[in-house]
Formats: C-alpha cells, sequence, structure tokens
C-alpha cells in the first residue's frame, strides 16, 4: 500500500525525470542487456548457419576445454600479474600528479604541464604501439639512450622480461594527465578553510596533504579503485595485439588475445564466448569482493 | 553507478554481444530451415531434370543472356581496386562483364580486411546473396562439404551438366584440378580460382643485391654454406647491419622458408617420401634448421628485429642497404624495391636465388610451390538463389574462351591488342596515362592480376614482370621438386575438423614460440627433444592421423 503510494507520489513529482531516463533506459536494454543472451552459444556448438537458437547443445565442454588447454595457467597468470602491475603502478600515479599539480602555485607552469601530459590520451593506440615498436627496435631511440649510458642494444620486444614494463609503463604515459583530471577536480572542492584551520593548529605542508587533502578526495579515490578492480581481468585485446609476437606469447598472450586468436581468427565463436564469459564472471566476483571489503573499513561503496 | 557496475558482469562477452545484436534470432532458423527445405527440393528437382536428359550434352549458353533479375554478388575487393574504385561494378571490368553475360550484378563487399567476419554476419543473419567468393576450403568452419549440409551452399554437380558446358570442359581435359575443387564425397560447390600454368606457382623465394655479388666477386648462393659466405661478405664489406631481413609476421613467408626446405622440412604440413603426411617443425631437420639460423642470428647475420618486422620497415632496410638479402614475390617486392631504389642508386639490381641446398651441384628436393586451386575466391551458388540458372550461366562465360580473354586481358583494342597472336597489354595498362602502377591499371579492366572465378594465364605475368630478373624467377625459385611434397588441399570430415583445428592451434602457438627462442638462443637447442615431446602431448599423432585420412580420401576421389 503504501510503497504503490510512494511510486505514485515520486512519478507525479518527478515524471519530467523519468522521460528524460528514457533514452539511457532503452539504451541499456538494447546494448548491455539484449547481447547477454547471445551469451548462452558457451554452451552450444555454434554455428552461424544454424543460429543461435538452432545449434546444439554442448553443456559445458566449451569450459571444460579451456581448463584444460595447456595455456590456462599462462593466460589466468599473464593477465593477473599484467592488470596488478597496471593498478599498483598505474592507479596512484594520476593521484600523485594531481596532487603535486595542486600545490603548484604558477598558473602558466601547471596549465602547461596539464596539457602536455593529456595529450598523449588523444594519440591513437595504433600510433602509440607503432611508436613503441619502431623505438624497441635495435636502432631505435630507447636503445639509442640505452648506448648512450653505455648499455648494450638489443630488441626490446623481443625479450619477454621487458615486455610487462614496457606494457605498463607505455600506459601511464598515455593515461597518467588524463586520470588526474577527476582527482583535480575533487581537491578544488576541498575547502580552503580546512588548510587554515590546520595551519592554525600548527600542520606543515606534509601533516596537510596527510590530514586534509587526502581524506577530503578518499571518497573518490575508493570509488575510483572498485571500478578498477571491476575490470581488472577485463585487458583490451587490442594493446596486446600490436605489441606481442611469438617470442613473448610467455609473458604477453592475455586471455583477451587468445580469444582474439582463436574466437575472430579462426571462428571458434562458442569457445572463446565461454572463455569471454569465465572472464566476466571473474571481473564480477572481484567487484563484489571489493565493494564489501570498501563497505566494511571505509563506508564508501557502490552499492 | 550502481548501473554501470551491474552492467560490467557482461559488456565483457563481446563476441556474445556483437553476434546476438545482429538479428533475432528466431528469425534466423527459420529463414535456415526454410532455405534448407528449398535447397533440397530444388536439388530433387534438378536431380529429375538431369536424369530426364541422361547423357545429353549441356547446351552451350548464349550470351548475352536475355533479360532477368539483378543477382547479388559478394566479394572481397582487393587492394589494387579499392584505391581507384569503391565497388567492382564501377570498374571497366564489372561493366563489361554484366554487358557481356547480359546479367545485371549488383557488387557487394566486406569492410577491407574484415572479410571473415562479414560472412559470419550473412550467416548469422540468413539473408544471402545470390553468390559469395570466398575460401570455402580453409574459411568455412568444417569445410565445403559441411556448408552444403549446413544449408548454405548448393551442390554443383548438376548445375554444372546442365548449364555450364564450359567448365564441364575444362575439368574434363583437366582431370587433376577437377579432383581438387571436388569435396571427398564428391560435391561439386563453386566455380574455382585456379592458376592455369606452372610458371603461376612459383610465387615467393630468396632474392640478394646483385650489384653487392658483383662488387665482392661473389656468385648467386646455391647451397647454405655459399649463403653464410655471402651473408658474412654482406656484413663485413659492405656494411649491411641486417644482412638478410624478411616480414616475419607475414605468416604466408614462414610456412615457404627456403632455408627450412633446404634441410628438407617446414614448419608446418607436407608429404614425405612414403607419400605420408608428415609434420615438419618436430622433425630432424627442423633441428638442424634451427640450429643453422641459432648461429646465423648469433652472428649477426639476420635482422636481430625480425620478429617484430613489418613490410614498410623491410622495404625501407632493403632499399637503404641496411639489409642486402630478403625473401618475397617478385613483383610486388623485388620490382618495387628495385623501383624504389634505382631513384637514388641507379646500380641496385635484386637477383633471385635458387632454393638452397646442403651440398654443391644438388637439385634441391623441396622448395616453394602453391596448388594451382587453393580455395581463394572461389564463388559458390547460395541456398538464397533464386535464379540458378542465370547464376550458373553468368559464372561459366569465364571458363570459355571468350570470357577467359576478357578475365585475363580484358577489352581487345582497349587493354590488350594481338600481336602476333600473343594478346599484349596496350600503354593504357602498362604507362598509364593517369600515372597508376601497373597493378592498379590492370586491376580496372581484369582480375587475371589477382584473384576470381577463372583460370589464370601465364601470359598476364609474363608481361606483368617487366624486369629480366623478375622473369627468371619462376624457373630460378621453381628449379626443385618441390610439387611432390605439396600437400593437396585436403579437408577433415566436418565430424574431425573442429578437433584439427583444436589441436593445431595449441600446437601452432607454441611452435611459433619455440622456434623464435630457439633462433634468438634464449632457449638451448638441448631441449628440443622436450620441445617435441610437449608437441606430440597436445596430439600431433591425432591431427596426423586425421590429416593421413583426409589424404586418403582425396587420393580416391
Amino acid at each position: 500500500m503504501k510503497l504503490s503510494y510512494q511510486i505514485k507520489k515520486d512519478w507525479k513529482r518527478n515524471r519530467s525525470l523519468y522521460f528524460i531516463m528514457i533514452p539511457v533506459l532503452i539504451f541499456y536494454i538494447l546494448f548491455h542487456y539484449k547481447p547477454m543472451y547471445g551469451a548462452i552459444i558457451a554452451f552450444k556448438e555454434y554455428s552461424p548457419a544454424l543460429g543461435v537458437t538452432g545449434s546444439p547443445w554442448v553443456g559445458f565442454a566449451n569450459f571444460t576445454r579451456f581448463f584444460k588447454s595447456v595455456y590456462f595457467i599462462r593466460l589466468i597468470r599473464n593477465t593477473i600479474l599484467l592488470s596488478v602491475y597496471n593498478l599498483i603502478l598505474g592507479f596512484p600515479a594520476p593521484i600523485i600528479l594531481a596532487l603535486l599539480l595542486n600545490e603548484v602555485r604558477n598558473k602558466k607552469f601547471k596549465s602547461i604541464t596539464q596539457t602536455v601530459t593529456y595529450l598523449p590520451h588523444f594519440i591513437s593506440l595504433i600510433v602509440v604501439t607503432g611508436m613503441l615498436t619502431d623505438f624497441s627496435m635495435t636502432t631505435g631511440l630507447f636503445n639509442d639512450v640505452i648506448t648512450m649510458f653505455g648499455g648494450k642494444s638489443s630488441p626490446l620486444l623481443q625479450d619477454p622480461k621487458l615486455y610487462r614494463s614496457i606494457y605498463v609503463l607505455s600506459s601511464i604515459w598515455q593515461e597518467v594527465g588524463w586520470g588526474s583530471i577527476i582527482y583535480l577536480s575533487a581537491l578544488a572542492g576541498v575547502d580552503s578553510q580546512l588548510y587554515e584551520a590546520a595551519q592554525i593548529d600548527g600542520a606543515g605542508k606534509w601533516k596537510q596533504l596527510i590530514h586534509v587533502t587526502l581524506p577530503a578526495i578518499a571518497p573518490v579515490i575508493v570509488i575510483m579503485f572498485i571500478l578498477k578492480m571491476g575490470s581488472l581481468m577485463n585487458m583490451g585485446y587490442e594493446k596486446t595485439i600490436l605489441l606481442y609476437n611469438p617470442s613473448t606469447y610467455e609473458t604477453a598472450d592475455i586471455i583477451s588475445s587468445y580469444i582474439y586468436r582463436i574466437g575472430l581468427l579462426e571462428q571458434d565463436w562458442s569457445y572463446s564466448t565461454a572463455i569471454g564469459l569465465f572472464n566476466s564472471a571473474i571481473n564480477f566476483g572481484l567487484l563484489l569482493f571489493t565493494n564489501r571489503m570498501s563497505k566494511r573499513y571505509s563506508e564508501t561503496s557502490l552499492w | 553507478m550502481k548501473k554501470r557496475g551491474v552492467s560490467l558482469l557482461l559488456t565483457a562477452a563481446m563476441l556474445a554481444g556483437t553476434l546476438a545484436g545482429c538479428g533475432s534470432s528466431k528469425e534466423t532458423t527459420e529463414t535456415s530451415a526454410a532455405t534448407t527445405a528449398a535447397a533440397t527440393t530444388a536439388a530433387a528437382a534438378e536431380t529429375t531434370a538431369a536424369g530426364g536428359g541422361a547423357a545429353a550434352a549441356p547446351v552451350a549458353s548464349v550470351y548475352p543472356l536475355s533479360a532477368g533479375d539483378q543477382l547479388q554478388y559478394w566479394c572481397e575487393l582487393t587492394s589494387t581496386v579499392s584505391s581507384n574504385y569503391a565497388n567492382l561494378g564501377e570498374t571497366s571490368f564489372g561493366k563489361g562483364w554484366m554487358e557481356r553475360t547480359g546479367v545485371d550484378i549488383q557488387f557487394l563487399h566486406p569492410p577491407a580486411g574484415q572479410l571473415k567476419e562479414q560472412f559470419s554476419l550473412i550467416l548469422a543473419d540468413g539473408n544471402l546473396p545470390d553468390l559469395m567468393e570466398y575460401n570455402w576450403v580453409t574459411d568455412y568452419p568444417g569445410g565445403p562439404e559441411k556448408a552444403i549440409k549446413d544449408g548454405v551452399i548448393l551442390p554443383l554437380n548438376d548445375i554444372i551438366d546442365k548449364y555450364c558446358p564450359n567448365l564441364k570442359a575444362y575439368l574434363k581435359e583437366n582431370p587433376d584440378i577437377d579432383r581438387m575443387i571436388k569435396t571427398d564425397d564428391g560435391n561439386y560447390y563453386s566455380f574455382p580460382f585456379i592458376r592455369g600454368d606452372a610458371k603461376l606457382l612459383n610465387t615467393i623465394g630468396l632474392m640478394l643485391r646483385a650489384d653487392w655479388l658483383v662488387d665482392l666477386g661473389l656468385e648467386v648462393p646455391e647451397t647454405m654454406d655459399d649463403w653464410h659466405t655471402v651473408l658474412t661478405a654482406f656484413k663485413e664489406k659492405k656494411g649491411a647491419v641486417a644482412p638478410y631481413t624478411f616480414e616475419y609476421t607475414n605468416g604466408q613467408y614462414l610456412t615457404s622458408d627456403p632455408f627450412a626446405y633446404a634441410y628438407g622440412t617446414n614448419r608446418s604440413f607436407y608429404i614425405g617420401s612414403d607419400g605420408k603426411v608428415h609434420f615438419g617443425a618436430t622433425e630432424d631437420g627442423y633441428k638442424q634448421f634451427l640450429t643453422t639460423m641459432a648461429q646465423w642470428y648469433s652472428e649477426g647475420l639476420i635482422d636481430p628485429d625480425i620478429a617484430t618486422l613489418k613490410s614498410d620497415q623491410v622495404s625501407a632496410k632493403m632499399t637503404n642497404g641496411v639489409s642486402g638479402a630478403s625473401m618475397g614475390q617478385a613483383g610486388s617486392r623485388m620490382g618495387t624495391w628495385t623501383a624504389a631504389a634505382q631513384a637514388s642508386n641507379p646500380s641496385y639490381k635484386l637477383v633471385a636465388a635458387p632454393p638452397p641446398t646442403l651440398k654443391k651441384g644438388e637439385k634441391a628436393e623441396f622448395g616453394q610451390i602453391e596448388n594451382p586451386y587453393s580455395g581463394r575466391a572461389s564463388v559458390a551458388i547460395t541456398t538464397s538463389c533464386k535464379d540458378i540458372e542465370r547464376a550458373a550461366k553468368l559464372m561459366d562465360y569465364a571458363y570459355g574462351e571468350e570470357g577467359h580473354m576478357y578475365f585475363n586481358f580484358g577489352i581487345e583494342g582497349e587493354s590488350y591488342t594481338m600481336v602476333d597472336g600473343y594478346p599484349t597489354y596496350t600503354d593504357l595498362i602498362m604507362k598509364n596515362p593517369d600515372g597508376l602502377p601497373i597493378s592498379q591499371a590492370m586491376s580496372g579492366y581484369i582480375r587475371g592480376n589477382y584473384n576470381g572465378p577463372f583460370v589464370q594465364d601465364a601470359r598476364y605475368l609474363e608481361q606483368y614482370y617487366t624486369l629480366y630478373e623478375q622473369k627468371e624467377t619462376p624457373e630460378v625459385w621453381g628449379d626443385s621438386n618441390g610439387k611432390a611434397h605439396l600437400l593437396p588441399p585436403i579437408t577433415p570430415t566436418s565430424d574431425e575438423s573442429k578437433e584439427f583445428s583444436t589441436i593445431m592451434n595449441e600446437i601452432n602457438t607454441y611452435r611459433d614460440e619455440m622456434t623464435l627462442k630457439f633462433m634468438f638462443g634464449t632457449e638451448s637447442l638441448d631441449k628440443f627433444d622436450d620441445y617435441v615431446k610437449n608437441i606430440n602431448n597436445m596430439g600431433l599423432d591425432r591431427a596426423l592421423e586425421i590429416q593421413n585420412a583426409a589424404l586418403e580420401r582425396y587420393n580416391s576421389r
């Protein structure tokens, strides 16, 4: 009774808001919920000629095939390691940059630095990886620098040990400026009275950072962290397939690049959907886990 | 925020998404069921009709055909066409083909580089074009027989008997080809692309700087030891930093590596002297090949960046003197590089080297060669086609005398003239007034310079190769017994094909990885036995069993 009354009241008051929401709702239904139906081909032997409903069921055969594959452990390990490195090194980087920029008093220097760090975000991935490939060759820029400091030039992208560093560092270079925007806007919202109060209490710059700035932007950091965790295993295949070659498969081949090779190039759709579904399930689990942890310890959470 | 969180769940199942997104599946099944039914009745009708006519030979079609419905023709637009035209129907070739056959064709093309993806989408949608040009042998999961069983394409046996006198006559004269273009069950399924001359089969080989050889007083290398001497001299005396380089990321080159052939092996399947299918990458010859490559690599004779090289980087190195030897095609590599380099260095010259051997004076046992029919660019009539007779007659045109000349040389008096009985391309092609390269000028008028449903003529190649060094490549590169070891276009049964590809996917990934590691020396060749053992554990025996059974079925076609 009470609920229906509430709904009615809410509807009356916010009718226009609900109308505004309709396009978004349609978008999600069409592009995010309807496609989920296609995920059932993970449990089928899909043949385009027979269609999704017409293809025969095979149960968990596609999943067991993946679990039994000789590459299963390696793919999981590479995906997790690369993600974790990306998270450990890549997550704090924009926060630190934002904090540093926040302390800069020279307006001109600040805006130049910001622009310079944003720019790489707008370079197409193909160009970035093309540059990395060229720079990493024995005659490339990176090797010129190495030899300048007395090192020995070597084909860097053919060394499995260096692959992760190149991947992670280039990602940070490309995204650090862009990622710092949200923190900069959070920092702009911190009440300046708090700083004044802290100064009166005798806090130096460092103490102000620890006790005023960080607590103020903590909710943003936590939300960003949870979102990042939710896509931890969700490494895109584009950068990997542009950067790797058989000699670096050992550290470079990740779940999504494997899906690309098997699914799109070999047309094994059911198998690759099964792997993708497995991957998403892990992601979802991670998201739930982080959210719960965050709720318990910091009282900030997605829901 | 909440919505975004939940949506993360399955947005990653992107493949599933794209596939389901393209049409409600209920419709798809209904149409495919309907088309299968239609196919069966059509096929039955054909049989009775053919039965009635008994041994009657097909009547020659009179072109142009009388007016009728427009036909949809789906094919990839090759890059030499797409650089000047958006649609095959806009080319002189396309217009003339329609005019001569009297068939109005709507050409449909997938976006560049998305042939397979688009093919899958069209299939899932169920509404097929009348004619589809595709590699039904390698790119339809399960092969052509499966495509017929799935109700995608029609078996052509009765159709060819009734409507295609030209193709029928050609196949009767060429029983070898006839065997290649059938399935194991004896079904014809496509109007094939056939390389009609032995000259057209040796397309890839070794080449090196002839002007450097002259400077150094060296001969064109014949044995592996010769090669070692030449490459070392290039490095030490000519300052080549990376004496031997090639486009390693192009799989086509890897499967026809002449240095592996020298050791009687290659990285994939071949037919051994026992007549059985072998897998080269686990044999002793492959170990010897890797030993040599590892030695060369450590001596700096092979490009240190080899694994990441793409074609533009190789072109740069070959034309600016960083490298002196490479592997590739006579047209797109040797010809292009020579033309580019001679602009600044008139003495620049490349020469083809024969398939290397281990002992001097020996004839090479292995060498690169292609099958006359590889499956590529072959046209099938789909089950959606309403006017089968018209479609069949349109396709049959290319296999007759007139069509053959049209597909290979274009329009007489415009793109070619007969000089002493030899079809000679005019200056419109050879010295295009708009400044187009020969390959692009050709693509406006003919299909002879790339592929399609017709028989390719060697006289095209004789003119396309303008340099003497290019013209001699078929003979130099073809000087081996490679044909005896070449796997014909065999197909696993539709039941086995899934198992086969599962096994081979794993093996190929591992082989590619280890091959490079052995070559770079990051993995010692003492580990070769472990490598072989691992590949065997991945099910190589089963894969060979499937391949040998397929070969037997092929031989008894």
